[in-house]
């Protein structure tokens, strides 16, 4: 294929409602707004190693180009740090619209197979929904069985030796009322939506 | 007086020589004390000074003591050019009791401290400027300003809302006003709009209101359809010739009842309507628009089968009640006499068939930013509805910025109102149609108040804003999405790569520029055009509404692109300029003007068409050419021609030249 060619994107590759979708999350209102400043890329600790700097990011995404936006790492790398948002001169929630598109990539499923953030934040999920605690060995295990198993049985020699010496536990953390929790996350909505 | 007796040249000559230390601008490429040393030991030099700064107070008040102390009746002041503090000088020497001609200034900032590099060297050329003026200075003699009354009435060229401004303000005080538009109304290009932006008011609205005013006030004469022929004359007193086109109408009779138009034998237009830029048709006998002032018909002779040597029933002749046709009417001239002209005669938008990528008059759904004013505006040839040229409702409408504007293949200069009437159409057409729109950009310019304001509204409205100016406007389909409609090809330049996007209808936001007789316009009028074309202002900070011709100015877009707020701020600066002029009463001549010595004149007339300014005549009777003091202007271009020597410049005798000359080459 035509290597010029290819950097054409036509109407068709944009996604007509994936705009819509972001700027009715909380916090994302604001995206249209944007001059393209650049200061949140200036500013943004994680920048230079990101594929689409955050100003990229708004653009790409108020334009619809979804594909771009949610297989870049630039969501990702996001460390929540939020001094784009603090910065930026037209009070875009940036870090807020990180969010967004880290949960629609996980919606849809846009991003490797065995990478390892967007596995993290859902086990990290579903371990706090289940136990209201995080039990970090537990964390660790379960997050190198899904995305590296073999350097995981490595690693077993290791663990047995942290664990004698008291350093590793495999004991599960719990909090006193789970129940109470999870009535609350039951209560928010599952789509990511302001709730009316 | 002391004055008196030195014009007689019996008294000695006492000269002062005051060199400024300009505070470090001079002194510090210039040994200015030694200098002022030097030029102590001069022939008739009785005081010799340097300081700080000459044209503070206490500078000048230096000048007026030496002046009573020692008898000075001679001063040379060595500082900046004299364009800046001649009058400051020769007032200072007037107050201190001598005439203030008898001052001179030599420049040794520009001239000197600025250009040289060498202290030594600068210092030098420094005191061989002095001698030089201290020898000319002892020739100078006492000359007195003219005065000469001011007619107190403007002539306003040009009926935008510049002109309307102008004139409105200007008649406010009570001044006689004449007004010269061209076109059959008022009004300019501002009456073609339908909103105005930031504020996004009927252009109607704001703009009718002052077009009535103009026509009844009582201090307004108001000629459209007419253009000023000649001008002849000088700052406060210049003579006019305007051609009024024959109308073919009566104006004392016509009522603009428009039964004419309606009983024309064409029962559809035969010709483009100007004012709907060539969206509609209309006929020979019209009326501009509805709220066109003065409310007058008028016929068009190129396209009224009558005039144009046919046979024609002229049923709009019998339709007239009033019996306000009158086909034998002939152009008429109007001589005037108006003490300041002000110049408002706009702008016109440039030609997008220059750039033919942009497809205009190829594709009918391509148009420029002012069809789509009238396509938007109730009034206009579709009453408001936004339907393409094919007939379409567009879905999708791309607006292209800066076309012909940045571009050194056509016009270089930002047209400064584009990015803003772009952003006013954008939200027109969407609240019209309920299209989707995307506006092509190269930079957003929305430097006004509210207008950054404006561009986030835009914003949020969800417009798309894709920078990257655009490169081709094609409706040969790549994809199935672009089958029947015109691709927009441009680099989103922040997404980072090349897009193509189908549209319904293209907006073309071309620019502004100046009128194609803007050069006949500029000799008529003795002015100056920037390189661009747009008229000159004296100064581009200081003087923004005078011209380099006394009495004239300018107003609005003639002077370069700009926004009704601008227009109408600048009219009113205008206004102010010309009644300062005219409420003075009287104009001061500078004494520096030529003279012709009939003894010696041979009346070969080599002179006479030499003259800019035509300021020289010749007398049949006595054989001699005479020069008229008021227009000269003192360039010296007939001293030098004349083959007798005949014509002396004051300020400029050979006598004070020579001396001049001869004395910095004695330094040496
Ligand atoms: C598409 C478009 C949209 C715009 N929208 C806006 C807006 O929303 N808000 C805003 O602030 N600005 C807007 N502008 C800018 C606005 O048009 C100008 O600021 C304004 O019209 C300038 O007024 P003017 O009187 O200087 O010039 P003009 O409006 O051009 O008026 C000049 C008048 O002089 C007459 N004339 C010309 N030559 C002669 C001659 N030799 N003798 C006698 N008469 C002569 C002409 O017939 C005309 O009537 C827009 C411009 C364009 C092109
Ligand atoms: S800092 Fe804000 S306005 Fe600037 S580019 Fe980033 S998001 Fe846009
Ligand atoms: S919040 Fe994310 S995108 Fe913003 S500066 Fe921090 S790391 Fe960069
Ligand atoms: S010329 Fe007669 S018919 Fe035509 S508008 Fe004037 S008054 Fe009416
Ligand atoms: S000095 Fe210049 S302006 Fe005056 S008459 Fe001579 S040529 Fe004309």
């Amino acid at each position: 294929m035509d290597p010029i060619e290819r950097e054409i994107r036509y109407e068709s590759d944009r996604d007509p409602t994936f705009a819509d979708e972001i700027r009715a999350m909380p916090g994302c209102e604001l995206m249209d707004r944007c001059i393209q400043c650049a200061t949140c890329s200036g500013i943004c600790p994680m920048s230079d190693a990101m594929e689409l700097t955050p100003r990229r990011i708004i653009e790409l995404t108020r334009n619809g180009f979804k594909n771009d936006v949610l297989r870049a790492n630039t969501i990702w790398l996001c460390t929540s740090c939020y001094q784009c948002q603090v910065e930026c001169p037209k009070k875009i929630g940036i870090t807020d619209i990180m969010y967004a598109l880290k949960s629609k990539a996980i919606e849809s499923g846009a991003y490797g197979k065995k990478f390892t953030i967007p596995i993290l934040a859902r086990e990290f999920y579903a371990m706090v929904k289940a136990n209201g605690r995080v039990s970090e060995s537990r964390l660790v295990q379960r997050l190198f069985m899904k995305t590296q198993p073999t350097r995981f049985l490595g690693m077993g020699r290791l663990g047995m030796k942290l664990m004698k010496t008291g350093r590793f536990s495999n004991k599960v953390e719990r909090m006193r009322n789970p129940e109470g929790l999870r009535r609350a996350l039951e209560a928010l909505p599952t789509d990511g939506r302001k709730r009316s | 007086m002391m004055t008196e007796l030195h014009q007689n040249g019996q008294e000695e000559v006492r000269i002062g020589y005051f060199v400024c230390h300009c505070g470090t601008n001079i002194a510090a490429m210039i040994d200015v004390a030694a200098v002022a040393e030097y030029v102590s030991t001069l022939p008739n030099v009785v005081v010799s000074k340097d300081y700080r700064y000459m044209c503070s107070e206490a500078g000048q008040d230096l000048i007026v003591q030496d002046i009573k102390e020692h008898r000075l009746n001679r001063i040379v002041v060595a500082a900046c050019s004299p364009l800046l503090h001649e009058r400051t000088f020769r007032t200072a020497t007037q107050r201190g009791g001598i005439n203030p001609f008898f001052c001179h200034m030599v420049n040794i900032r520009e001239h000197g401290s600025w250009v040289h590099e060498d202290r030594a060297e600068a210092t030098e050329k420094a005191k061989a400027l002095a001698r030089g003026a201290i020898g000319r200075v002892k020739y100078h003699k006492a000359l007195e300003k003219r005065r000469e009354p001011v007619t107190p009435a403007a002539l306003v060229v040009g009926g935008g809302i510049a002109g309307i401004q102008a004139a409105l303000t200007l008649a406010n005080t009570g001044k006689k006003v004449y007004l010269v538009e061209r076109d059959p109304t008022i009004g300019g290009h501002m009456a073609k709009f339908d909103k105005t932006f930031p504020t996004l008011d009927c252009a109607a609205c704001i703009l009718t209101p002052k077009m009535s005013e103009v026509y009844a006030h009582p201090n307004i004469v108001l000629w459209t359809y007419s253009e000023v022929e000649g001008i002849e004359g000088y700052v406060g007193n210049y003579q006019v010739r305007v051609r009024r086109k024959a109308r073919y109408i009566d104006e004392e009779l016509c009522v603009g009842c428009l039964d004419c138009v309606d009983e024309c034998v064409f029962k559809v237009g035969n010709v483009d309507d100007e004012f709907n830029v060539g969206l509609s048709k209309r006929k020979p006998v019209y009326m501009p628009f509805p709220q066109a002032v003065p409310k007058l018909v008028v016929i068009d002779p190129v396209a009224c089968t009558h005039l144009n040597g046919g046979n024609c029933q002229k049923s709009c002749v019998d339709a007239c009640e009033r019996a306000a046709i009158n086909f034998d009417q002939t152009d008429t001239i109007e001589e005037i006499k108006v003490g300041a002209v002000i110049v408002a005669t706009g702008f016109k938008t440039f030609d997008p068939k220059r750039k033919p990528l942009y497809g205009y008059g190829k594709y009918p759904n391509v148009y420029t930013a002012l069809e789509v004013e009238r396509l938007v505006t109730s009034c206009g040839p579709t009453e408001g509805e936004v339907v393409c040229r094919d007939g379409r409702t567009p879905k999708k409408i791309g607006i292209v910025h800066c076309v012909g504007s940045r571009d050194h293949q056509t016009n270089r200069w930002c047209s400064r109102v584009c990015c803003m009437y772009s952003m006013k159409l954008a939200h027109l057409l969407h609240e019209h149609t309920g299209a989707e729109i995307y506006n092509f950009y190269i930079d957003i310019r929305a430097p006004g108040k509210g207008y950054e304001e404006f561009y986030e509204r835009l914003q949020e409205e969800g417009n798309h804003f894709i920078r990257g100016r655009v490169a081709e406007i094609t409706d040969i389909p790549k994809v199935a999405e672009e089958e029947g409609m015109l691709t927009i090809r441009v680099e989103d330049s922040l997404a980072g790569f090349v897009r193509r996007i189908p549209v319904d209808m293209v907006v073309l936001s071309t620019g502004l520029e100046p009128h194609a007789d803007s050069q006949d316009v500029r000799r008529m009028f003795n002015i100056s055009c920037s390189r661009e074309g747009f008229f000159l202002e004296r100064h581009p900070k200081l003087a923004p509404v005078s011209t380099t011709t006394d009495g004239v100015y300018l107003a609005g877009c003639c002077q370069g692109p700009k926004d009704i707020p601008d227009t109408v701020a600048q009219a009113g600066a205008a206004a102010a300029e010309a009644l300062t002029l005219l409420d003075t009463g009287y104009v001061e001549m500078e004494p520096s003007v030529s003279v012709v010595d009939p003894i010696f004149c041979s009346g070969c007339k080599t002179c006479l068409n030499l003259c800019p300014y035509h300021a020289i005549t010749r007398d049949d009777a006595k054989g001699v050419a005479v020069i008229n003091p008021v227009l000269c202007k003192g360039c010296g271009v007939c001293v030098a021609a004349c083959p007798s020597g005949a014509i002396t410049q004051n300020l400029f005798e050979d006598r004070e030249i020579f001396e001049e000359i001869e004395e910095v080459l004695a330094y040496a």
